[in-house]
């Protein structure tokens, strides 16, 4: 890795969000709140990805929407390039949407039906003034073939693409202002298996090319391990194991990540069949487990993991685990 | 599997057809295959490639007025069930033939109580009086690992997880001691770790009951957990067919072959993927030749020009491609 890619871009840090549950209209209550992320601090480097991993509800997409300043942390701050990224308004809030992008899961509802590829992409271009007609039509022809679409296809309508194609043009129209970082929500897994890895493949062909960052928000292990550099699996809105991509997948540590790992099916044959399955669901983030938050389904549960909460600590250099297994 | 294995469901050069006014849409053209006793069969392929179009055809349970199987014979425990009237075909659902859909969030319905959807298809089986059904009810909720199923039987859906759900589908599919099960992606909309629960349930069950499974999915690791052979279907037909461990070792089809390298891994270097190119033709305008071609690396003239036999590769292991033994 070279020297600028160590630059840090993006710093989230001890960043909570909790949201009020309430009854009543005139005179609410508030009766408690949902801690959707409860204290999570990682970072992005310019051109790396970052995986984000965990089960529905574990807060993963909370902390994108609030990287894409959809929503404002409750406590705690985001930073992009060391500029603190909530409480923008007007021009600087613009600026930092053409720095952070998103491409969403499903091509099929992130396009709007009633513009055409060309216009989708070269919204922001528009928004921003970035230039004139023609050399937004230049930039838009360019963009798409980037992605592996031709530039005539400018003139189709979403449903004239295929599921593959449409999350290209989600892509181009998420690269037209330039970013530094896109939020990647579960890229592939609405796509086809054979469509997949076409789409994996021009996402690292792209950062290659662009330097440009991701945040992969993804439930496959597979994918993760095949896209990014470092991986943050979380759990109920706490980070459970934080550690370069290599190091977590030839050291998993922590129990909740020995259960993903164990979940994920592989194609192949003759699987011997020790594994964890884990019992029950994950817990209501509502009111949630005291003490180690997965201890109710942690097969190597102890007294002490339902009173204190294990702090996220490095276990070996870089590879931080929450478990007080490794106390 | 013994090849002795009697066979409970042999389907036989089927054809539905979709008859649109813009044409006729050929999504299952010439699917043959076998289900024996107590086996888990999976049928592999991506959307549109007309596994579920075949699962539906099989219960009977087409589209009115949109899709017609117009060719082909569907065998169950010896009769051809496409002769049979829809109100056979009633008698016949449920207790010999049964089906798990992919969202569970659909296929209960909301407004009436766990309970009750159980004791439909209860007394369907065998009529009784209520206070035996109920114990039925509870009995068949136990069954499926629902904790607390006295409580459980008068919630209604929105009050239970998806996992919960799913297996609440599952115990009513299952309520008719049925001979086979055809489960429709079952756990695509589960969590990981709810799918590995949800996949040793099933396991479990058919071990108990004895029942076939047809699984349907287009996730090759829930094949090697689940199946004991597989089937592979590419724009409506099967190309290869063989037990798993063959088709996982030693795949024969050049789309099966793609397919699986196509799959990013969980061990060994994080590489290229190997892509397939393209898109699979459109069912309205199928090609005279074998319909993998056009994305075929080992394509020559006469896989163009007629669509190739099928060839008897091992005991049980079967592929629809010209070149076999030459690739």
């Amino acid at each position: 890795m070279s020297a600028a890619a160590e630059k840090q871009l993006l710093r989230v840090a001890n960043v909570r969000k909790y949201f009020a549950f309430t009854k009543g209209i005139l005179f609410s209550r508030t009766l408690g709140h949902v801690k959707a992320v409860d204290d999570i601090s990682f970072e992005i480097r310019a051109g790396e990805t970052l995986g984000l991993v965990g089960e529905s509800g574990c807060g993963k997409t909370t902390i994108s929407r609030m990287i894409l300043n959809l929503e404002e942390p409750t406590e705690g701050y985001i930073l992009l390039d060391d500029e603190p990224i909530h409480g923008l308004e007007g021009e600087a809030l613009k600026a930092y949407r053409t720095k952070v992008q998103a491409v969403f899961q499903d091509p099929w509802s992130s396009l709007n039906p009633r513009m055409t590829a060309g216009r989708i992409i070269a919204e922001s271009l528009i928004v921003t003034k970035w230039g004139d007609k023609d050399k937004i039509a230049a930039r838009v022809a360019e963009l798409l073939k980037q992605v592996g679409l031709r530039p005539d296809q400018a003139q189709q309508y979403p449903h004239e693409f295929s599921g593959g194609q449409r999350q290209r043009v989600a892509l181009a129209a998420a690269l037209a202002s330039s970013p530094k970082l896109i939020v990647l929500d579960e890229p592939v897994s609405a796509l086809d298996v054979s469509i997949r890895a076409q789409m994996m493949n021009l996402l690292k062909d792209i950062q290659a090319e662009r330097n440009v960052a991701y945040l992969l928000v993804a439930h496959d292990l597979a994918t993760v391990r095949h896209m990014s550099d470092h991986t943050v699996v979380m759990y109920l809105g706490k980070i459970v194991e934080k550690a370069p991509t290599q190091a977590l997948f030839d050291d998993v540590r922590h129990p909740y990540t020995k259960a993903l790992f164990s979940a994920v099916l592989i194609a192949r044959a003759n699987q011997e069949d020790e594994e964890i399955v884990l019992q029950g669901e994950v817990p209501s983030p509502l009111n949630p487990p005291s003490g180690c938050r997965f201890h109710t389904r942690c097969p190597y549960v102890m007294p002490r993991c339902s009173q204190e909460e294990p702090k996220l600590r490095d276990v070996t250099p870089g590879h931080a685990v929450a478990c007080h297994l490794f106390d | 599997m013994s090849d002795s294995a009697e066979t409970i469901l042999d389907v036989r050069d089927l054809h539905t057809h979709f008859f649109l006014r813009r044409g006729v849409v050929k999504a299952v053209d010439g699917v043959s295959f076998t289900l024996r006793k107590g086996e888990v069969l999976g049928l592999v392929g991506e959307s549109g490639c007309g596994k579920s179009l075949t699962a539906l055809s099989v219960m009977r349970l087409l589209p009115k007025g949109a899709a017609r199987t117009v060719q082909g014979e569907i065998v169950l425990d010896g009769e051809n069930i496409l002769k049979r009237t829809p109100s056979q075909m009633r008698e016949i659902r449920g207790r010999k033939i049964s089906m798990v859909l992919q969202d569970p969030q659909t296929s209960l319905n909301p407004v009436f109580t766990i309970g009750d959807q159980l004791r439909e298809a209860l007394v369907r089986r065998a009529p009784a009086k209520l206070k035996e059904i109920i114990k039925q009810a509870v009995a068949a909720l136990r069954r499926v690992d629902i904790a607390a199923p006295e409580q459980r039987i008068g919630q209604y859906p929105h009050q239970m997880s998806g996992g919960m759900k799913q297996r609440v589908v599952g115990a009513i599919a299952i309520s008719g001691e049925p001979e086979v099960l055809i489960a429709d992606e079952p756990t695509t909309a589960l969590d990981v770790t709810i799918q590995l629960q949800y996949l040793k349930l099933l396991k479990r069950l058919q071990r108990e009951n004895g029942m076939a499974i047809l699984f349907i999915t287009h996730d090759f690791g829930v094949v090697a957990r689940m199946c004991d052979r597989v089937a592979v279907m590419y724009a409506g037909r099967i190309v290869e067919c063989g037990p798993v461990k063959q088709i996982f070792e030693a795949p024969s089809h050049p789309y099966t072959r793609a397919l699986i390298a196509s799959v990013p891994k969980m061990t060994g270097t994080r590489g290229r993927l190997t892509a397939i190119d393209g898109q699979p033709p459109s069912l309205m305008n199928l090609p005279a030749g074998c319909r993998f071609a056009s994305r075929c690396a080992h394509v020559e003239p006469r896989c163009l020009e007629a669509y190739p036999g099928t060839t008897q590769i091992g005991a049980d292991h079967t592929a629809d491609c010209w070149k076999i033994g030459s690739i």
